[in-house]
């Protein structure tokens, strides 16, 4: 079954095409990833689908729905995640309050209820702290939970994110270079993370990557982008091996 | 050092943060219920207009140190809410329920100007904040009999059974209650989703909006509750003063408000008293200093603005924790002494924050 698909879209700011009649379809359950040099457009390519920016041209479907005009607060509603190419967390805040923040879309209680603080926002409270506990152990944030943002080093800010992005529980989870400004022992976990995740919670994934190995070793297939158009979609290796690809990268 | 050993997820949600605090905090609460009996009168005002300051504080740091949220105009709300309070009263409504309507009106007048100017940030917020202040008190001023116009009127006082609103500690344990009642609601709604979205909105709205909140409804929800809190303490504010008119509530009380909220602390329950003691006890620091100045300086007009605006660029540059945050820092100093580190509170790099949506 597909899960999102992206039909020719296209977004162009002043005169540069960043994104250009892109077009892919990302099943239940894959692990999708997007590679290409500097400035290929990836990044756009994450904020269309989480509806940062408007699609110039073309269409988004997600579960069959068409989600290229819903409001981008709603996005996360759908079940779309994502983490941000350098980190954009809720600085003066605890890692976990970062975590219940996105935990509590869920909510169903109202402002009057929560101003006297009834009974079943408590229940609700416990409940999200619960859930929130649950992902702190997945990833390892134990020592964290009560860390200021601002006082916490990149790699577990980028911890952090997953962590948040996995908090709303959604489907689709984008995420944005993941392992960037991470050291080998974290890309290390944070392959076996992503793994985990894809495996175990099933949730589907579309990650721009830039280290190789990692790419390889998680994604089923990967698209590669240059100047804002697609050069090739297919299995890593048949990715990596085209020859379009290695002039993109190699230069002319 | 005091360390905090949780068993229980509740320990975390609760409104002190140990057993210690509490019991601090029940023992300020019995010496504030004692203070009217054993104070004498002018002190019980002075208390009370700092409670009433203290009410008006919680108002805007709900918007601008829990949301982000600037305004220059929020004596118009103190002054929306004094006057519906008072025009009620004349028209009959007696004392506790027009106050509640006074707030009621002046949140839902920040609704209509919040629903006009959240679509705008920053600046334009508070330029547009300023401008509805200005039209508010030129309105006031035009209204003729119905708002006193420019010459203002009195202010009804109430008796009950005997007992006088204008007692002074009648009036000193009115404006103890509604605070702590304003404090428990903030602080309750603080560490519920709805507190945690305002402060997401703050922190960043563009993973706010990422994790599914809706900016311009919470971003609005928080003016209403800002202005209508501070219609409250308006309302207050009438029957400490006894006669309202215009000026009553100018743009230097809007000022005087930001000073509490940034001087106190952004974003800090406690930096709304630190910051409501710091702006009453200024003008009688400067009164006092007056007099030691050569004639030219003391007698200008415009000193006592001069020396607010100034303490608040001072602060927005070398303390922007506010009071709150130097007396943190103080407190931890002594806790860990001698093992304090001056960089424990430096700023960190923030990695790499782009303005972009990276
Ligand atoms: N908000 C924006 N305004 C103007 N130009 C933009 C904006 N966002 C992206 N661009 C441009 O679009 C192009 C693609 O940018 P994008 O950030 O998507 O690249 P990327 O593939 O993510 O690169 P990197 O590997 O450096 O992250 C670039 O030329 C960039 O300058
Ligand atoms: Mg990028």
């Amino acid at each position: 079954m597909t899960l999102l698909v992206a039909d020719s879209i296209s977004i162009s700011f002043g005169g540069v095409k960043a994104v250009n009649q892109v077009s892919f379809a990302v099943k239940q359950g894959e692990l999708f990833s997007i590679m290409g040099p500097n400035g290929a457009g990836k990044t756009t390519v994450l904020n269309l689908i989480s509806r940062f920016y408007d699609v110039d041209e073309g269409n988004l479907t997600f579960e069959g729905e068409d989600i290229t005009q819903v409001k981008t607060h709603q996005v996360a509603t759908k079940g779309i995640a994502r983490t941000f190419q350098n980190t954009e967390l809720f600085e003066h805040e605890t890692v976990l309050s970062n975590l219940l923040i996105a935990h509590q879309q869920h909510k169903n209680t109202g402002l009057f209820s929560e101003m006297f603080f009834l009974p079943k926002v408590k229940r609700q409270e416990l409940s999200f702290r619960r859930r929130a506990e649950d992902i702190i152990d997945l990833l390892d944030l134990q020592g964290y939970r009560d860390q200021m943002i601002s006082s916490l080093p990149f790699g577990i800010r980028k911890v952090t994110e997953l962590a948040r992005a996995l908090s709303l529980e959604p489907k689709l989870l984008l995420l944005d270079e993941p392992s960037s400004g991470l050291n080998p022992e974290e890309t290390e976990d944070l392959s076996f993370w992503i793994e985990d995740i894809k495996e175990e919670l099933g949730i589907t994934i579309i990650m721009v990557e830039h280290d190789m190995n990692l790419l390889s070793q998680v994604s089923d297939r990967v698209l590669v982008m240059a100047d804002g158009s697609e050069l090739t979609t297919g299995t890593p290796e048949e990715a990596t091996s085209h020859p379009d690809v290695i002039k993109a990268y190699l230069g002319d | 050092m005091l360390f905090v050993f949780k068993t229980a997820y509740e320990q975390d949600f609760g409104l002190f943060k140990h057993a210690i605090q509490r019991n601090c905090y029940l023992v300020l609460l019995v010496l504030l219920v004692v203070a009217p009996f054993v104070l004498e009168r002018f002190y019980i005002g002075e208390l009370s207009e700092l409670f009433i300051w203290c009410i008006a504080g919680t108002g805007l740091m709900l918007l601008v140190g829990y949301t982000g949220l600037v305004s220059l105009g929020h004596a118009a709300f103190m002054a929306l809410g004094a006057y519906t309070n008072v025009i009620l009263n004349k028209y009959g409504v007696p004392f506790p329920i027009s106050i509640i309507l006074a707030a009621f009106f002046s949140g839902a007048c920040g609704l209509v100007i919040g629903v006009a100017a959240l679509r705008m940030t920053g600046i334009y917020l508070a330029v547009a904040t300023l401008a509805f202040a200005y039209i508010v008190e030129k309105f006031i001023g035009q209204g003729g009999s119905f708002t006193g116009g420019h010459r203002g009127f009195r202010v009804e006082n109430f008796e009950y059974f005997g007992v006088y609103l204008n007692d002074p500690v009648v009036f000193y344990i009115i404006c103890l209650i509604t605070l702590l009642v304003t404090l428990w609601l903030l602080g309750n709604l603080l560490r519920s989703p709805t507190g945690r979205a305002f402060v997401a909105i703050r922190d960043s709205e563009i993973s706010a909006q990422a994790m599914g909140i809706d900016l311009v409804r919470y971003k609005t929800l928080s003016f209403a509750l800002s202005a209508g809190i501070t219609g409250m303490a308006g309302a207050l504010y009438a029957y400490k003063i006894g006669y309202l008119y215009p000026e009553t509530f100018t743009i230097f009380t809007s000022i005087k408000l930001l000073m509490l909220v940034v001087v106190g602390g952004l974003g800090s329950m406690h930096g709304i008293v630190f910051g409501a003691m710091f702006i009453s006890l200024l003008p009688q620091i400067i009164a006092l200093v007056r007099d030691l100045l050569p004639i030219w300086i003391s007698q200008r007009r415009g000193l006592e603005p001069f020396v607010f605006g100034s303490i608040l660029i001072a602060f927005l540059i070398f303390e922007p924790k506010g009071i709150y945050g130097r007396w943190v820092k103080i407190r931890l100093f002594f806790s860990q002494f001698p093992m304090y580190r001056k960089s424990t509170f430096k700023r960190q790099k923030s990695f790499l924050r782009t303005e972009r949506v990276h």
